[in-house]
């Protein structure tokens, strides 16, 4: 499909809210499809969704939720509940309504608790904004299970003062209201160091295609989904909680000691043709285990956040981003950034004064923490220059080796490479990948979250940074994009009628 | 499934024009490509290595890395684990493959080439853990090719500690044995062929707050010195902690399409999946640095004194350590990486200062200025998870006869109340006379 033939389709991106203040930077970008508002107006729910694989029959697998639903018109409902963005000192109004058949609540840790919300019930309430950081939104009753079970999502608080620097001694905007030394000084550095040439953080640039936004920021909400466990808790008594500890006996417990809940195995596995090497031999059950077979960034796995431009950043050299990551599941991820270290600007709250500089983090159960990606030029391409280095560099003669031209110019694999199509299967698509831009992973290296019910990482806990060009090397600003990327990196998963990848089309808005 | 009360379906919305991605990401194609922006690797160490009769180098400057299976190791209780191994077809240790691979050093600022392939059906990939070269040289095989045959090419410019491991189907390929450790030294790691063998070696620091560490160089990265910003160390040691689900390597972990869809396979239509276990990791081995750890899982086992790593494993380097056996008043390197899918907590019995996080040196100016390096006082536990590695300095004019502890954490429950537990406690001999 041409670009003239989609253009003219309503954009919906990853369903964010911002609340209070207006963040024009965050309102521009089309694939968060940003809603503005003053009250958070929510419904606690329930919902199913479509997961990364099928089922047998053809039938997308499928998962049961509770969610926080946004009452804004037309905003879609989802699994997080909305990624919220507020402005220290903004005072933010709440109407929660209890849909479900048990209490529940809406609470931000040293910010706001409802309290129990009765079946039916709508509490509403007003808190102000204080400090800013990343947060959880989450129902704590009944924990962990209303959280685990869907009941969680991002609060963003973004520091009030964005006048001009000057107003702020020379100092640069950080993401924090009370930046330790070394974290300011690195928001100081970006575009003003001769280490750091390109943007400032706090710096956008409306000239390129498309517009770099300043404030660039990432959420990478991370979780675990069972279908089986969650299905059980949805048709449990109605009224009553379903019991906290068989809840994490099942999602998290051992299965390899007596006493705890064992494995429940289908009739295709092949753990019941051998002796078993964990002890006592488990019964046939014709389905899943209740242990997580999905495992999410912002609800997506796969394909579906690897390649979604409001989770995956993708960004040029010098223009240097945060992610900000939280776990509302129970499983330890360990999460891997390809192709640039990333800073460790802050966790759980601690904005850090010793500022590790790592390839992989660990995220453990409600750990929050923001990372600092400064989007270099990735440093171990042969160079002349040594980044900070005295490495001679490259003979004379051998051109450049950054940007990467030869490497552009290649697909992987080689076009007319076909395989059947997910849309069609009378229609093969080819699979060529240009190699441009520079594409990279981040996912979780504890990889037994790559699998979605078995599987490679086209169904896990992963996502990425793509290179999209350097603003450093003069005519270097874009590296060539093909037409797939293109559609991908202006619409997201937002445009309904382009060929689109991996999904069903949804209605059209 | 059961409807939901509210009637919401959540779809799954598609990614606007990565069809093609989408279909290459389930599994990509074996390929063979020529490596782009080619130039002709520098690497010493091949050459250093034949010199001292370690092996024969085909490719000057080259490594020969070749990825194989049906290799097998013993587990604690003698029972066999099936592993898949890499190994440098060059060089007689471990042209057959090792558990884990064997150790590459490599010196910062030189091009470095790995010719590598799969010996077996399935296909593989290198991926150089925390170097970051361009997607070609990444070996993730949806961001560029899974092989066939590839020589990957990069430019190493951080010395430091990384590893190396297969990025195909990773839960799988990593888990089967297919990585080895990277280290990164300073460039004139080679350049004396008297020296390049032993110790003492230096690594990247920045230590002007620790004057208990002599030979520490300051002085300016940019000047050419190839010692600014290093400390002299003059014992190393590795401990590669990991560990293994026999079940996987004895029964699914050897089935090439276990990790695909089980019945059809059509991406995207009938991708179903076998059910029940890859989500599902239950360790009952564990090892140190290729060591196994004794016991049964959940009993304290304790690795055997004076094991060290052969120079035919290192780079031509004798002397590396994985149990710790060294003198009073000399500076000891140790290098620990968590491969485990279990995270891990490292205890010393002595005084240590973390000089590097995934081969970023804590300090040195100016890119890792925003940050320096921190004592960690005897008895208190370093906590990370896998792919993690940290550089530990120690320097103690009191004799030591203790262990070093390494706890494995069952990553479902870390920080849940109640919930978290050590699965395995090892102990690593730790001497000082
Ligand atoms: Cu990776
Ligand atoms: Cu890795």
């Amino acid at each position: 499909m041409k670009r003239r033939d989609f253009i003219k389709y309503g954009v919906s991106g990853l369903a964010t809210l911002v609340v209070g203040s207006k963040m024009p930077w965050l309102m521009a970008n089309p694939a968060y499809a940003a809603v503005q508002t003053q009250t958070l107006n929510f419904t606690i729910t329930d919902a199913v969704k479509e997961m990364v694989t099928h089922e047998p029959g053809n039938n997308l697998a499928t998962c049961y939720f509770w969610i926080y639903k946004s009452n804004a018109p037309n905003f879609p409902a989802d699994c997080p509940g909305p990624q919220i963005y507020t402005t220290v000192g903004d005072t933010i109004n709440i109407s929660i309504t209890n849909d479900l058949d048990e209490d529940h609540a809406f609470f931000i840790p040293g910010m706001y608790n409802s309290g129990p919300i009765a079946p039916g019930a709508t509490v509403t309430g007003t808190f102000r904004v204080t400090r800013a950081g990343s947060y959880l939104y989450y129902d704590n009753l009944n924990a962990p299970v209303n959280r685990v079970m869907g009941l969680h999502g991002a609060f963003i608080v973004m520091p009030a003062n964005l006048r001009g620097t000057r107003a702020r001694g020379g100092n640069r905007l950080t993401p924090y209201s009370l930046p330790t030394p070394n974290v300011q000084q690195l928001f100081n550095d970006f575009g003003r160091a001769a280490w750091w040439p390109g943007l400032a953080w706090e710096q956008g640039d409306a000239a390129a295609t498309p517009p770099t936004l300043p404030f660039r920021q990432y959420v990478w909400l991370l979780h675990q989904a069972s279908p089986v466990l969650f299905e059980e808790v949805g048709n449990f008594t109605p009224g009553a909680d379903y019991p906290a500890a068989a809840f994490m006996d099942a999602f998290i417990g051992e299965t390899d000691r007596p006493g705890l809940p064992p494995l429940i195995a289908t009739n295709t596995d092949p753990r019941m043709a051998f002796p078993l090497p964990f002890g006592p031999g488990i019964a046939i059950n014709n389905a899943f285990n209740k242990k997580p077979h999905f495992f999410t960034i912002c609800g997506q796995s796969g394909h579906f956040s690897h390649n979604h431009p409001a989770i995956t950043p993708m960004l040029r050299v010098g223009e240097p981003c945060l992610a900000r990551v939280m776990n509302a599941g129970l499983w330890t991820h360990s999460m891997h950034l390809h192709g640039n270290h990333f800073f460790i600007a802050c966790v759980n709250g601690r904005v850090q004064s010793n500022l590790l500089w790592v390839d992989t983090f660990t995220s453990k159960s409600m750990d929050i923490y923001d990372m600092v990606i400064p989007f270099m030029r990735p440093p171990d391409v042969p160079n002349t220059r040594g980044i900070g280095r005295a490495d001679p560099g490259l003979p004379a003669g051998l051109g450049a080796t950054w940007p990467p031209q030869q490497e552009f110019a290649m697909y992987q694999p080689a076009t007319g490479t076909f395989k059947q199509s997910f849309l069609n299967p009378l229609v093969n698509v080819d699979i060529h990948q240009r190699q441009s831009p520079l594409v990279y992973a981040m996912h979780d290296h504890t990889e037994p979250s790559q699998t979605a019910q078995g599987g490679n990482y086209n169904c896990g806990s992963i996502s990425g940074i793509t290179i999209i060009g350097d603003r450093n090397t003069p005519g270097w600003k874009d590296f060539p994009r093909d037409e797939d990327f293109d559609m991908m990196l202006t619409f997201g998963n937002g445009a309904p009628v382009t060929k689109p990848g991996g999904g069903n089309d949804p209605p059209l808005v | 499934m059961a409807l939901p009360n509210s009637g919401i379906i959540i779809p799954r919305r598609s990614i606007a024009g990565m069809e093609g991605m989408w279909a290459k990401m389930w599994d990509p194609p074996k390929e063979s490509p020529g490596t782009p922006e080619l130039l002709t690797p520098t690497n010493p160490v091949p050459a250093f290595m034949e010199s001292l009769g370690l092996g024969d180098v085909k490719v000057p400057n080259t490594v020969q890395l070749a990825l194989t299976e049906g290799i097998t190791i013993t587990g604690w209780n003698g029972a066999p684990l099936v592993i898949m191994a890499v190994g440098d077809q060059d060089m007689d240790a471990s042209k057959g493959g090792t558990y884990p691979g064997t150790i590459l050093r490599v010196p910062r600022g030189v091009i470095f080439h790995a010719e590598t392939q799969g010996k077996t059906s399935p296909p593989h990939t290198i991926h150089w853990h925390g170097i970051e070269p361009t997607p070609m040289n990444d070996g993730v095989g949806h961001t560029s090719m899974e092989i066939g045959k590839y020589t990957y090419q990069l430019q190493p410019n951080f010395i430091g500690s990384y590893f190396y491991h297969c990025h195909r189907n990773t839960v799988q390929h990593f888990e089967m044995g297919l990585f080895g450790f990277l280290i990164i030294e300073p460039p004139d790691a080679y350049a004396n062929p008297l020296t390049a063998g032993g110790y003492p070696r230096r690594t990247a620091a920045s230590l002007a707050a620790f004057p208990q560490f002599p030979g520490f160089v300051a002085g300016d990265l940019a000047s050419g010195d190839p010692h600014a910003y290093t400390v002299p160390y003059d014992y190393e040691a590795l401990w590669v902690c990991d560990d293994m689900d026999s079940y996987w390597h004895n029964q699914i972990g050897l089935e090439a399409r276990a990790w695909y869809p089980a019945i059809l396979n059509r991406p995207g239509v009938d991708d179903q999946f076998w059910h029940g276990h890859f989500h599902d990791f239950n360790p009952d081995n564990w090892f140190i640095t290729g060591v196994v750890v004794p016991n049964a899982p959940g009993v304290l086992g304790t690795i055997p004194p004076n094991v060290v790593v052969p120079p035919g494993l290192n780079g031509g380097v004798t002397g590396m350590q994985v149990s710790v056996n060294a003198q009073r008043g000399k500076t000891i390197l140790v290098r620990a990486l968590c491969a485990s899918y279990n995270s891990m907590r490292v205890t010393f019995p002595v005084d240590v200062v973390i000089i590097a996080w995934d081969g970023r040196a804590l300090g040195v100016p100016p890119l890792a200025r925003y940050s320096h390096a921190y004592r960690v006082p005897a008895g208190t536990p370093i906590r990370y998870s896998v792919a993690r590695r940290i550089d530990a300095l120690i320097r103690t004019d009191t004799a030591v006869n203790a262990f070093a502890t390494v706890e494995f954490f069952d990553t479902r429950g870390e920080n849940v109340p109640g919930r978290e537990r050590i699965v395995k406690t090892a102990r690593i001999p730790f001497v000082i006379n």
